[in-house]
């Protein structure tokens, strides 16, 4: 990117120190694994799908993987054909028009600002649990069940994240390599100490592990199925960003895939060992720390990994308290830029495209997403018995919400080509077409089904399940949204702006 | 002489640009607006950043230099910079090694209720590592045609080193009046303040002579002894043209060639109505060359 434009004349106007930012095979796969952030997510996911699929936990951790893959594969065509052109805002309108876009954009955001409050939950219910352990005075774990504290200490992380983001600062690669290596480790420990607890006899609920655990086939219901599927997009939500490195991945152009296939070899390992030592360490029982308990689901890791790890369960709340804070702050960038990138186009009020002079960053998009998650947060601790793992359900749905629109612009992108060549076929029609209408299926199964009130943990508001009341309300509030800019400033929606087939950024030139 | 102008799109930025085409126009020097971007690249998130942000950044970044290009006065010879770094300091020392300039020049007032400086966390970190000299303009700084006076802090005691020359140097080939000063806090004890002043006093004549031995008989060149119950106050004593520019040494604590801005400077950029430039230790002007080849 050494190009040279003109000011004006007589000013001319370069762009220097852009470095060639690379990194190795090791450091993509550190990213992809930071990107995860998998103590975080199990502590969240764990809970929720033992609800769902019972001890088909590792089964469904597998096929889970199957629609992220094909969409992910979909989702590196796009990249690679529009690079530098955004995400599926960007995709999605180039490929289906403003309408959809918009909304893929919307799902995408909307994916984000419920992630944000999910890891800011998680986060004060192991900063409380964590004091409680430093300072050994179990009470202080307790702090995390009043409300009004339990939100306030949610607004200060929240607001602490935001604000780093807001200036400008990222963590460094040095932290975030420390930090997946720690998660690594403790995670390991967790399960060495699960199996040792195991063959020792003082396991809280030995379950001898069957094969039947990873038999998709067992799972009771399509909606159990559904269910799970939506959960275990969650848990590999991420993963694709490996596959979309190529630039910054330095040697040959085989790096972003190999990262990607090793970063996903190393998460499936964990999240099966730790899911298989975990049932079969407390089972799936509705008493204690049995993985049934609707007390314990919405946050696994806070009330099993004393039992299993004795004392240095004080290491686990360090890690995921660790990534779920790192995470917080590193998500902030998405939603924030995509803002950005939808004011720009005129698809959202004009001053979501500012940018701080000083910080040089998305200083409006940025205040709002932060703004946005806490009144999420706020709102679900109230309403929800279960904010976490309610929050990390309707969470599922946003994202098979946006994916799918994402895998389905690239079939729709590419159709011209589909047909020329088995790569083609393959990689930019049948992978995207089966993964969208995989995560489509999933997100109107799951939609249907959460009008039940007794679906997921059972919050319900006047006899209808709380996560449709989430998912239906966002997806509402996005249409709601959208029909007024287009009121308001329709140069957007009349493809004045960014239209299908055009080149990106070629706005007011 | 080249000019490196630390752009921010707000009022600091516009003092910076005022005070960088004050002192290119008095000493025919060029300016070099630069803007410093964070690098680009992708933040491990779960939700992928959007990559175009980077190109509507550096478009919007156009913009702004741009606008800045505009605060110049027409006869200072100017262009505009991007360049991507970790920090804005970082930037703008790469900014002045890569071009061979001669000086840094950042808005370091503070926008707010207290004082006409502050060293913010950028502008400190510039004093702390910056190569070249760095100058400082104060909050709302309007640019002029040139500058009226030169005034050097010589402190009170040998050992301000060779920033004497430079500034003696300065106010020689400019042909602007030179003015050399000692600003002593006598505290609250008596007859040690007393001691501190004449010591001051007896410095300040010995640099006197020494300036006005290599300056042209003809040069303006003058000395004050300001004192007060502290530095601020002291400052506050001496009078002061709205077009003059204060030159001071960087602290004796500093690395070789590096800026660091020792407790007295501190002081005094509290309480200092005009712009400072800020000499690194060591630093010779026409040896700007060597220091850039260092870290090249």
């Amino acid at each position: 990117m050494s190009d040279t434009t003109h000011v004006s004349e007589g000013h001319e106007l370069s762009r220097k120190g852009l470095s060639e930012n690379s990194i190795g095979l090791i450091g993509a796969v550190a990213i992809g694994l930071s990107c995860i952030a998998p103590a975080y997510t199990l502590t969240g996911a764990l809970g929720p799908t033992v609800r769902e699929v019972g001890v088909q936990l590792p089964a469904i951790f597998i096929v889970g993987f199957i629609p992220m893959l094909l969409v992910a594969l979909g989702y590196r065509e796009l990249n690679n054909a529009m690079p530098d052109s955004g995400t599926t805002f960007t995709w999605a309108t180039k490929a289906f028009g403003p309408y959809i876009g918009w909304m893929g954009g919307w799902g995408l955001v909307a994916a984000t600002v419920i992630v944000l409050s999910n890891l800011a939950g998680v986060a004060v219910d192991f900063f409380y649990l964590m004091l409680a352990q430093l300072l050994n005075n179990p009470a202080l774990a307790d702090l995390t069940n009043n409300k009004p504290l339990n939100v306030v200490t949610c607004l200060v992380f929240m607001t602490i994240a935001a604000w780093i983001s807001y200036r400008g600062m990222q963590t460094t690669k040095k932290v975030q390599y420390v930090l997946v290596g720690f998660q690594l480790v403790v995670l390991a420990w967790f399960i060495i100490a699960a199996i040792l607890h195991i063959s020792n006899g003082t396991a809280f609920d030995h379950t001898p592990v069957s094969l039947a655990w990873f038999n998709p086939f067992a799972v009771g219901s399509f909606t159990a199925f559904a269910a799970g599927i939506s959960l275990s997009i969650f848990i590999f939500w991420g993963w694709d960003v490996t596959l979309t490195m190529n630039e910054e991945t330095k040697g040959s152009k085989t790096t972003p895939g190999r990262a990607a296939t090793l970063t996903v070899i190393i998460i499936l390992a964990v999240y099966l060992l730790v899911a298989v030592a975990a049932i079969s360490f407390a089972g799936v029982g509705e008493t204690g720390v049995g993985l049934g308990n609707e007390e314990t689901q919405d946050n696994v890791f806070a009330a099993l990994a004393g039992p299993v790890m004795g004392p240095f369960a004080l290491l686990m709340s360090f890690a995921v308290l660790s990534s779920s804070a790192a995470s917080l702050q590193s998500t902030f960038v998405g939603p924030a830029r995509t803002l950005l990138a939808m004011g720009h186009y005129k698809a959202l009020p004009t001053r979501y495209a500012s940018i701080s002079p000083r910080f040089r960053s998305p200083g409006f998009a940025t205040v709002m997403a932060g703004v946005a998650a806490w009144a999420f947060y706020a709102i679900m601790r109230f309403v929800s018995d279960s904010v976490l793992s309610d929050t990390i359900t309707a969470l599922g749905m946003m994202v098979c919400f946006y994916y799918g629109i994402t895998a389905l612009a690239c079939v729709w992108y590419f159709r011209g080509e589909a047909f020329s060549g088995a790569r083609n076929f393959v990689l930019k029609f049948l992978a995207p077409l089966l993964g969208g209408i995989m995560l489509v299926v999933t997100f109107i199964t799951t939609s249907v089904d959460s009008i039940d009130p007794a679906f997921g943990s059972g919050s319900e508001i006047g006899g209808i399940g709380l996560v449709f009341l989430i998912g239906v309300g966002v997806i509402g509030l996005g249409v709601a949204l959208m029909l007024l800019q287009r009121v308001r400033h329709p140069e957007f929606f009349h493809g004045v702006t960014l239209r299908r087939g055009t080149p990106v950024l070629n706005l007011d030139e | 002489m080249r000019y490196i102008v630390g752009y921010i799109a707000n009022e600091r930025g516009r003092d910076a640009v005022a005070l960088g085409s004050t002192l290119a126009a008095n000493a025919g020097g060029d300016l070099d607006l630069t803007m410093i971007l964070p690098e680009p690249h992708l933040p491990a998130a779960r939700v992928p950043a959007e990559p175009g942000y980077d190109e509507l950044l550096a478009e919007q970044a156009e913009e702004w230099l741009k606008q800045g290009l505009a605060l110049v006065p027409e006869k200072v010879p100017a262009e505009a910079s991007i360049r991507y770094a970790e920090s804005f300091a970082e930037g703008l020392i790469q900014e002045a090694e890569a071009e061979r300039a001669g000086l840094i020049v950042i808005g370091a007032g503070r926008h707010g209720l207290l004082g006409r400086y502050s060293v913010g966390s950028v502008a400190s970190a510039l004093l702390h590592s910056s190569p070249v000299p760095v100058a400082l303009a104060p909050r709302g700084y309007q640019a002029h045609p040139g500058l009226s006076r030169v005034t050097c802090a010589v402190g009170t005691r040998a050992g301000a080193d060779n920033l004497f020359e430079t500034a003696v140097d300065a106010a020689a080939r400019q042909r602007i009046p030179l003015r050399l000063i000692s600003l002593v806090a006598v505290g609250t004890k008596g007859a040690a303040g007393e001691a501190a002043i004449e010591q001051a006093k007896a410095h300040a004549r010995t640099v006197l002579e020494e300036a006005a031995a290599r300056l042209p008989s003809e040069h303006e060149v003058t000395v004050e002894v300001a004192h007060g119950e502290s530095i601020e106050q002291a400052v506050e004593e001496l009078g002061w043209h709205e077009d003059e520019l204060l030159v001071i040494g960087s602290s004796r604590l500093a690395q070789h060639n590096r800026l660091f801005l020792g407790s007295t400077a501190n002081k005094i950029l509290r309480s200092l109505p005009v712009p400072m430039v800020v000499v690194p230790r060591n630093y010779s002007p026409s040896g700007g060359d060597g220091t850039a080849g260092k870290n090249g």
